[in-house]
């Protein structure tokens, strides 16, 4: 299947991706990289908060939460998970 | 160099414990230094320095817990304070703790910390949690890679802590500085030496930090290294060096460079991990998730949220009330004691109804502070915290505000001097002070006690209930108001990112919690308590003098008590009279008070708000009110009584008005509205000496104590000018 290039905040929970590029400026840029945010680095939505922000991600096997400010800064190439199989309806 | 150092038996030796937070090095420092603790401020700063110490071999071991950080970038305030200190030569030893269930990420602060050339250990703490996870880590080849030694550790059950404090005390037999590195690439090192070699040009840059580890924080743009560079002499030649070498890597490596560095020390960490972690599989997080699936989940998080909220505000405020209730009695008991057996005069009267009730509006602070505390403490430990932020953040960061800002503003409905102590759970700075700005504005329960009094006095039951919810109402509408326009302008600039971890949830232990409430409570008498008691005895001062010191009124009042007393009149006569004679000369004193000329000198200025038509000759009595209203709410009321010459008791029938509010409504001139604009400066102005104590202690700054009493009291006028000028206009008085 065609991969394709998201911004972060546009990913459903239960979906996963890599991250292609960050795109912040500053120390918003400096903070994820730190936080594991480099190129290659698989991560997947775990959940929406109640009110639609902020998202709650998994990547390097730690959850954090994300507003969807710092979200759309982020590129990731989506794919679909490896443990789900099943083909989703388009 | 360290390697040579063979100290004599006695010496001391520094050690600075860093790690990420949530990785358990509290308990950690508190398992590492027992009971022995000290709690202080970073210089210059908000951020709490706890230091403790223990000895082993005739060695004086003194460990600093470092604020728990992601990266020496030192790009927040915490950063800055903890790079600053690792490379301090002070500094002896570093003990760098690893979550061993997350250590990936751990490791990456571990990349930079071994750049620093400096003798180091590993605490690979929470391994209990890693095993459980299904996680096995070789820790012998951990060792080996990191060049270091390693000492596995479950700082929440002490295990492994002797190990730890055995090899820090083996640590002054001279040990080297670990070899292991990141390896950036031929091209960054090519980049690196080069830089550094122009760094070599100028000895201070060069002498007083390692250059290899400046040479990567310029490359990273790190704005702590940009400002030391822009001291040296060599800056040119530095600084263009750095942006060749910058550009050469952009250009060749295809990224910026602060990802390319990120980049490779993850590649080591990941390539760390890969060799040292066996089985990394199963189910990694199940308690975790599961709760999670609850607790933030779309429909029950919220009202599971609210449970816990109610819950700590009923520990704090329905609970905390007891403690608070046994030492008002004893203050109270202390306060009658010394007014019975001390004989009367100016000492006297400055220990009964200044020092006393002083020390008593301190110490009263601390049941509620220790408890709320505590619940903060434990939830933050448990990891609900940053849930409860993850969920309420979309509504708080529309006021501005942080998800962490929910649980000090709401608890600040009950007592704000709390809720400002509470704002510590906000790492970032800016956030911070925002919400302790705006924390006052939240009507706490001393301020209901007026409008109690007040509404009573003016409006009909009904109306008078609806005046008071409005007023909560507005205190949360300006509190939200408020924080956007300070986020709008003057914190426009720091935008702190909301990148929150979500930490794995775990069972707090209860010694922690028990050793943060005793810090909390005590800090708060030492640093805050000093403001509060010196307020309180600066307020009494100037409701008493000069009157006090009038002899012929003393001699007065004596006289006329003794006539009472001469009359034999049935007790319960005398004892009314004798009352009555005792507040008269109360009044006197208070309305003869440097307050009372205070409250003249600001008549016009408070004119506009509390006597539009001009027909008040005694509106100056309501400064005096709220002059001592400064030290706190609750002696409005009290005040207001002795002013006006009234009791402010309830004559004993359930209904009807006292007779404070009987005065209030018929001899005090204020009409509904003025009374209505009277609640809205109370509750605007400065709640009590004891936030402002707390403010000072939380900002360690007098320009933000001061713009946060300063623009309470603006606004406070402005909105109750607003006020009057509207309700005028419809045809109110």
């Amino acid at each position: 299947m065609p991969h394709c290039t998201v911004r972060l905040s546009d990913l459903n929970p239960g979906e996963a991706g890599s991250v292609a590029r960050v795109e912040a400026k500053g120390p918003i840029r400096q903070r994820l990289l730190e936080m594991g945010f480099v190129r290659g680095e698989r991560l997947e939505v775990v959940k929406v908060a109640p009110l639609g922000d902020p998202m709650e991600i998994v990547i390097k096997g730690y959850h954090l939460s994300l507003r969807r400010e710092e979200s759309t800064c982020i590129l990731v190439v989506q794919k679909d998970l490896p443990d789900a199989p099943e083909e989703r309806s388009a | 160099m360290n390697e040579e150092r063979h100290p004599e038996p006695g010496t001391k030796l520094l050690v600075a414990l860093v790690g990420n937070p949530n990785c358990g090095k509290t308990s950690l420092f508190n398992a590492l230094t027992g009971s022995r603790h000290h709690v202080g401020n970073w210089p210059g700063v908000t951020v709490e320095k706890r230091s403790g110490a223990f000895e082993l071999d005739g060695l004086q071991i003194e460990v600093v817990d470092l604020p728990g950080i992601y990266s020496l970038s030192a790009r927040s305030e915490d950063e800055r304070i903890a790079a600053a200190f690792v490379v301090d030569p002070s500094v002896d030893l570093i003990v760098n703790v690893l979550d061993a269930s997350n250590l990936e990420r751990n490791l990456y602060l571990t990349t930079q910390l071994l750049e620093l050339n400096k003798p180091m250990i590993l605490a690979l703490n929470m391994v209990d949690d890693a095993e459980k996870q299904g996680t096995s880590i070789d820790l012998p080849k951990l060792q080996e890679l990191l060049d270091a030694p390693l000492v596995p550790t479950v700082g929440n059950r002490g295990e492994g802590v002797a190990a730890l404090r055995k090899t820090i005390a083996e640590a002054r037999r001279g040990q080297r500085p670990p070899c292991a590195r990141v390896d950036y690439g031929a091209d960054i090192e090519e980049e690196l030496r080069k830089i550094e070699e122009q760094i070599g040009r100028d000895e201070v840059l060069a002498g007083g930090h390692p250059a290899s580890p400046t040479a990567l924080k310029l490359l990273e743009r790190s704005p702590e290294a940009e400002q030391r560079l822009r001291a040296s002499h060599a800056r040119r030649a530095i600084e263009g060096q750095v942006r060749a070498s910058a550009a050469f890597l952009e250009h060749h490596l295809g990224a910026d460079c602060p990802t390319l560095v990120s980049e490779r020390r993850y590649g080591f960490t990941h390539g760390l991990v890969l060799e040292v972690i066996q089985t990394a599989t199963g189910d990694r997080r199940g308690l975790t998730e599961r709760l999670d699936a609850l607790l933030t989940n779309r429909w029950l998080g919220f009202p599971i949220f609210f449970a816990v909220m109610m819950a700590v505000y009923i520990a704090t405020f329905v609970i905390g009330s007891y403690p608070q209730g046994w030492i008002s009695a004893g203050i109270s008991w202390l306060h009658d004691t010394a007014a019975a057996y001390l004989p009367p005069g100016e000492l006297a009267n400055l220990l009964v109804e200044g020092i006393i009730p002083g020390v008593g509006a301190v110490v009263v602070f601390v049941p509620v502070i220790m408890i709320l505390m505590g619940c903060i403490s434990f939830l933050e430990d448990t990891g609900y915290m940053s849930r409860a932020a993850f969920i309420m953040d979309r509504l708080m960061h529309l006021m501005g505000l942080h998800g962490k800002s929910f649980i000090p503003l709401v608890m600040g409905t009950g007592c704000n001097t709390p809720c400002i102590q509470a704002t510590r759970t906000i790492e970032s700075r800016s956030d911070r002070l925002i919400t302790i700005l705006v924390a006052p504005l939240i009507s706490c329960s001393a301020r209901l006690q007026v409008y109690i009094c007040v509404a009573g006095a003016f409006f009909a039951p009904l109306h008078a209930a609806f005046v008071i919810i409005g007023l909560h109402v507005l205190g949360f509408t300006l509190a939200m108001l408020m924080g956007k326009a300070l986020r709008m302008t003057l914190f426009r600039s720091a935008v702190a990112p909301f990148v929150m971890e979500l930490p794995p949830y775990r069972m707090p232990m209860l010694r922690t919690t028990a050793i943060h409430m005793w810090e909390k409570g005590r800090v708060f008498l030492v640093r805050a308590g000093t403001v509060i008691f010196a307020g309180a005895v600066l307020i009494w001062f100037l409701s008493h003098y000069p009157g006090i010191a009038n002899q012929a009124w003393s001699a007065e009042h004596q006289r006329s008590v003794e006539a009472v007393l001469a009359q034999k009149l049935p007790a319960e006569q005398e004892a009314e009279r004798i009352e009555e004679l005792d507040l008269a000369h109360q009044s006197r004193i208070m309305n003869s008070s440097l307050a009372a000329r205070f409250g003249k000198v600001l008549q016009p200025l408070f004119a506009p708000i509390l006597d539009p038509g001009h027909r008040r000759a005694e509106a100056w009595k309501d400064g005096v009110a709220l002059t001592a209203g400064f030290a706190a709410k609750e002696i409005v009321v009290g005040t207001l009584g002795v002013v006006y010459q009234s009791r402010t008791e309830s004559p004993g029938k359930e209904e009807g008005l006292s007779p404070l509010q009987k005065t209030l409504r018929v001899r005090s001139g204020l009409t509904p509205l003025t009374a209505l604009a009277f609640l809205v400066f109370i509750l605007i102005y400065t709640p009590c000496l004891g936030t402002v104590g707390m403010t000072l202690k939380e900002t360690r700054s007098w320009a933000w104590t001061g713009f946060s009493v300063a623009y309470g009291l603006a606004l406070g006028w402005l909105l109750s000018w607003l006020l009057v000028v509207v309700g005028r206009m419809l045809g109110f008085q």
